[in-house]
């Protein structure tokens, strides 16, 4: 006989609200019924409310954990629709940052995945690195959260030290290869909790449109820093990680892997920042009537902002947000379903959702 | 890189694709969404998302379907006067919580399925982005 455990949308589980019922037979998981929108704030609403400066500020609050992506996200699309190319330097400083992000987002889910496995002290590892990330970030930008680098047709700091930040950058390095690869590749605690868990098969993945690591850990290479790249992305060298399991242990070796790669790509970046200006145009920007279009690859896969100007208002008439925990969680339904009980917690967070990004 | 050139003679479409700000673009004057799932996906395309907005005139609403294929960004761009569209859920499980955002914040009815509360709540109206003055 089938049972129902109902699991949030406020439960001490949860580092969002949001509810999940599980229909459970014995200890085993039939079904999941997802349920969202606990965070809806209608900023998609708010945006056509604000000119095309605050809309930028207003975006970066979708999310307070991939802020830059999307104020990257909306200026992208704008420069598109008002034809502006950003200097050189910024579009260098704009991959700095959004590496940067890469690097404090996926160590912080190393650690969130940790403790959920009941392996603590990966936990603290994992806080502890993601602690040098954020003070990178606040030397560039003097913020820990939202940094509001971007703006229309460049960045609004220049980074004066780039050393400061390439020590960061080999001190993690060493640390992710030393500590977080090692663990995730072959400790027996996270093989027995992670293996053939929560399995999200390539065809799962394509039909479902899953993007970001949770695709390349079922075997899907799809990365719009290597697919369509933007910023300086077309100028770098690094690897797209690629897993075939599908499973929670495919998911935790990507993003790890994408560590290696960040540092790889921030080494090249801040090896070779181009000289010049990076504010880009001092004047108002006019934005002619149109859609730009602009997707980026955030820490959890692609961010798609779509922004409609009509030419006569300094505000948006549309702007779109597709966030990649949006298309993500669905799957998240068929990773459940056969699994055990006591994996549920493991397998839901794996997918490194947002509900914020997800709600808007 | 796909060849996507030839979707809109699959499509039985006289336009061709425009590229401009980011995307190429198909605006066909109408446009069969299922069959058009049906050839993005037998080509190997990735849904991304609809692009809802609504129109000033006759409450009309404007959808933009964002497929990519390979890496390029393809949208097909239809107008519907009376916000009433097949769906293509049952052809792309991806399109679920896409159209039942579109549902509830411009009260466009996907013809051929049932909705259930995806960012709102039961009971709630729907249409709570279609900005006052158009509503």
């Amino acid at each position: 006989m089938s049972y129902r455990i109902p699991i949030g949308p406020y439960h001490p589980a949860l580092e969002e609200p949001y509810k999940v019922n599980l229909v459970c037979n014995g200890e085993r998981v039939c079904d999941a019924e997802l349920s969202v929108g606990f965070n809806f704030r209608g900023i998609e609403y708010l945006a056509e409310r604000r000119n095309f400066v605050q809309v930028i500020a207003l975006m970066e609050r979708v999310c307070g954990i991939c802020s830059n992506v999307h104020t990257l996200s909306i200026c992208q699309a704008l420069e598109r629709l008002a034809e502006i190319d950003p200097p050189p330097r910024a579009l260098y400083i704009r991959v700095i940052v959004a590496e940067l992000e890469r690097l404090h987002s996926h160590i912080l889910w190393a650690g969130v995945a940790g403790k959920l496995m009941g392996f603590k002290t990966m936990f603290m590892t994992c806080f502890l690195l993601r602690e040098k990330v954020m003070s990178a970030l606040e030397i560039i930008s003097g913020n820990r959260v939202n940094y509001a680098m971007n703006r229309i047709g460049g960045v609004n700091r220049d980074i004066a030290d780039p050393q400061s930040v390439l020590a960061v950058v080999d001190f993690l390095e060493r640390e992710v290869n030393r500590v977080i690869i090692p663990v995730f590749a072959s400790n027996r605690t996270v093989l027995e909790r992670c293996a053939g868990v929560g399995v999200l098969t390539r065809e799962q993945a394509k039909a479902y449109g899953v993007v970001g690591p949770t695709a390349r850990a079922s075997g899907v290479p799809q990365d719009m820093r290597r697919a369509a790249p933007y910023a300086a992305y077309g100028e770098m060298k690094f690897e797209v990680p690629l897993e075939l399991a599908g499973d929670v242990r495919a998911r935790l070796l990507v993003r790890a892997l994408e560590t290696i790669e960040s540092c790889r790509i921030l080494r090249q970046a801040l090896n070779n920042l181009p000289t010049g200006d990076w504010w880009g145009p001092t004047e108002e920007v006019e934005v002619p009537a149109g859609t730009g279009i602009s997707r980026v690859e955030g820490p959890r896969g692609e961010v798609l902002y779509s922004v409609t100007a009509d030419g006569e208002n300094d505000t948006p008439r549309r702007v779109k947000v597709r966030t990649p925990t949006y298309i993500n969680m669905p799957s998240v339904r068929l990773m459940l379903r056969g699994a055990r009980l006591a994996d549920a917690p493991l397998i839901q967070a794996s997918i490194d959702p947002c509900y914020s990004c997800t709600d808007r | 890189m796909s060849d996507f050139s030839s979707i809109p003679a699959e499509l039985g479409l006289a336009q061709t694709w425009e590229q401009r700000n980011g995307s190429q673009w198909l605006e066909p004057e109408s446009l069969d969404v299922r069959h058009m799932a049906t050839v993005m996906l037998a080509r190997g395309a990735r849904f991304i998302t609809i692009t809802a907005m609504q129109l000033p005139e006759d409450e009309a609403a404007r959808l933009d379907y964002h497929w990519d294929l390979d890496g390029e960004l393809l949208t097909f761009t239809i107008k519907t006067a009376d916000k009433i569209v097949p769906s293509v859920y049952d052809l792309c499980p991806a399109a679920d919580w896409i159209e039942r955002e579109v549902h509830e914040y411009f009260a466009v009815e996907f013809e051929g399925r049932q909705y259930e509360p995806l960012m709102l709540r039961e009971g709630d109206p729907v249409g709570v982005c279609v900005p006052e003055e158009d509503a």
